[in-house]
């Protein structure tokens, strides 16, 4: 029994909890696919709890991306997201790779310049950010935006990527160099090749980070067409208290969630590496 | 070119860009938010007068100020309980009781840690809603007469009701982080407990809590610092502050008097507030989980 792990009634009990926990976490967001598809009339005179009547209300989605805007939130997103990503990588990757296979006067320093930030919270930088953008007139554009994602991202990044280039081969490079390498083919034919599953890694954290972000992209954009979606739907909830249309609100919603569920279902390995790897910063 | 000067010159390339733009959009913020705080800055240009500690000065006499970082320590207590307790139980459970599809609860209860916290807060918010919200509805149901109770309208229930998406949003994220951690204790040390015919509790006991104390010690820290700077997110999504300041957190206080009424000077001490705070309960939480590292021999 021992074997098996546990008693029978705490392993009951445990899976009784676990089910228990799954509901608690997949239905509200099937609830909230089945709120996209009422109508108004179904959300006052039904139970909240009640589905969707038929025919279901597909219309909300076309409604919501066009007259909420959302297809234009959506895009922004996607943009600003792949952008800063993609600043994100180039940034932390070089000094990643240079930290981690040389030793030159001051990399120490460099180092613990980086990691030090980690324990220092953005909050106090927001409205610093916020004049500075404006003062280099990169205010309400996504070229801020995306510099102020990936630069965020840069600190664990470092931590994380000089970790993968440590653990690659010297042998390599040795063999690179005799061969007449560069220092900068080195880096991009055989280094970067090798590190992939680290970038992978770090690129799909970021990507759920950054489609997600709502505080900065609030701050640093106040040009409606330049919203992202997190903002959208802030903005959107808002304007419920004035005119209700909750099934238009939850399409919303699903506009946002979908993409990077799919995303995690497909990563959700390099996700869980990234937390791990995450976890011994603090 | 000699071989020496090409390699300085490829270190310079590679390290200097990223750190150039990390000194203008991290550093130059940071310090200059400090520098802010003793001002009386507006936000807009012409005047900002060094005005010493006077922001902090105002910063001790704002009563809004206390209820704000009580509200946030009340967010952090029983997050820290709330997702520690479930999440070590889940991890326990999904590792050493072998409990069949361990695979899918472990993708599952990721999922509310991949969507953004604005989304969270508008479904929870409709949870909540008095008239149409499931949990009204569930209580009505229940109790067979009409519940409409304003959970986040009414001072006695608000900051209470913050809890539930916290914690609900949380536990995936540092169950998994703790699962890993138990993942990496060696199977010998499991294997001689059970020939020593010790319980499933026993082993929890004297096996995986000495040996995850480090991750457990990892995920407080983290819980206390997210919470710290990232509780306002939920509370501008839910409730802005009210009602009457009932649901007042540091970070939205910072967000109110900054972009609220442009008292960027005032703002910024809330913000160098929230910073020292972070790092003095950090110390403290890191000074009272202090054990003996156990090693593994």
């Amino acid at each position: 029994m021992k074997r098996n792990g546990g008693h029978p009634l705490a392993r009951a009990l445990s899976v009784t909890f676990l089910v228990f926990w799954a509901f608690m976490v997949v239905y509200p967001m099937v609830w909230t696919l089945f709120g996209s598809l009422k109508d108004n009339q179904q959300f006052f005179m039904g139970k909240p709890w009640n589905l969707p009547k038929l025919p279901l209300l597909w219309s909300n989605f076309s409604y919501t991306w066009d007259k909420y805007h959302f297809g234009a939130y959506f895009l922004n997103s996607v943009i600003v997201t792949l952008g800063s990503m993609a600043l994100a990588l180039i940034l932390a990757a070089s000094s990643a790779y240079v930290l981690a296979r040389y030793s030159f006067k001051g990399s120490g320093v460099v180092y613990y310049f980086y990691i030090a930030s980690l324990m220092i919270p953005g909050i106090l930088a927001l409205i610093p950010t916020f004049f500075l953008l404006f003062k280099l007139h990169l205010n309400n554009t996504f070229i801020g935006l995306i510099t102020v994602y990936a630069i965020g991202a840069v600190p664990f990044g470092i931590f994380m990527l000089i970790g993968f280039f440590k653990a690659l081969p010297r042998e390599l490079e040795e063999a690179a160099v005799i061969d007449g390498a560069s220092h900068f083919g080195t880096f991009f034919k055989i280094m970067l090749p090798l590190a992939k599953p680290g970038l992978l890694t770090f690129s799909i954290i970021n990507l759920l980070g950054m489609w997600n972000e709502y505080a900065f992209a609030l701050v640093l954009v106040n040009d409606p067409a330049k919203y992202t979606l997190p903002v959208g739907i802030a903005v959107m909830q808002a304007e419920m208290q004035y005119r209700t249309e909750w099934g238009a609100l939850f399409a919303g919603l699903l506009m946002s969630i979908v993409p990077v569920l799919i995303l995690y279902i497909l990563f959700q390995n390099r996700i869980t590496e990234g937390v791990t790897a995450g976890a011994v910063k603090a | 070119m000699s071989a020496n000067l090409k390699r300085s010159l490829f270190i310079a390339s590679f390290i200097l860009p990223t750190f150039i733009v990390y000194c203008i959009f991290t550093v130059y913020p940071i310090l200059r938010g400090i520098y802010i705080s003793f001002t009386d800055w507006s936000g807009g240009s012409e005047t900002m007068n060094f005005i010493g500690l006077d922001n902090y000065r105002e910063l001790i006499h704002d009563p809004i100020i206390y209820k704000a970082a009580y509200n946030d320590y009340f967010i952090v207590f029983w997050k820290v309980i709330g997702i520690m307790l479930i999440a070590t139980y889940f991890a326990v459970a999904l590792t050493r009781l072998k409990i069949k599809g361990s695979a899918f609860y472990r993708i599952v209860f990721f999922f509310p840690n991949v969507i953004s916290v604005v989304v969270i807060g508008v479904i929870w918010r409709f949870v909540y809603n008095p008239k149409l919200g499931i949990l009204n509805s569930l209580l009505s149901f229940i109790t067979g007469k009409p519940v409409e109770t304003p959970w986040l309208g009414d001072s006695d229930y608000a900051l209470w009701a913050l809890l539930p998406p916290a914690i609900w949003a949380g536990i995936g994220f540092f169950m998994i982080l703790l699962i890993a951690g138990i993942m990496s204790i060696p199977a010998p040390l499991y294997e001689s407990a059970e020939i020593d015919g010790a319980s499933q509790w026993k082993q929890f006991f004297h096996v995986t809590l000495p040996l995850l104390w480090e991750q457990l010690k990892v995920s407080v820290v983290l819980i206390v610092l997210t919470s710290l700077n990232g509780s306002f997110i939920i509370v501008s999504i839910m409730t802005y502050g009210g009602p009457d300041n009932a649901t007042q957190v540091l970070g939205y206080r910072l967000f109110e008097k900054a972009f609220g009424t442009y008292q960027m000077g005032y703002a910024s001490a809330v913000g160098v507030l929230i910073l020292v705070l972070s790092l003095l309960t950090t110390v403290v939480m890191r000074w009272l989980m202090r054990r003996e590292s156990v090693e593994v021999s």
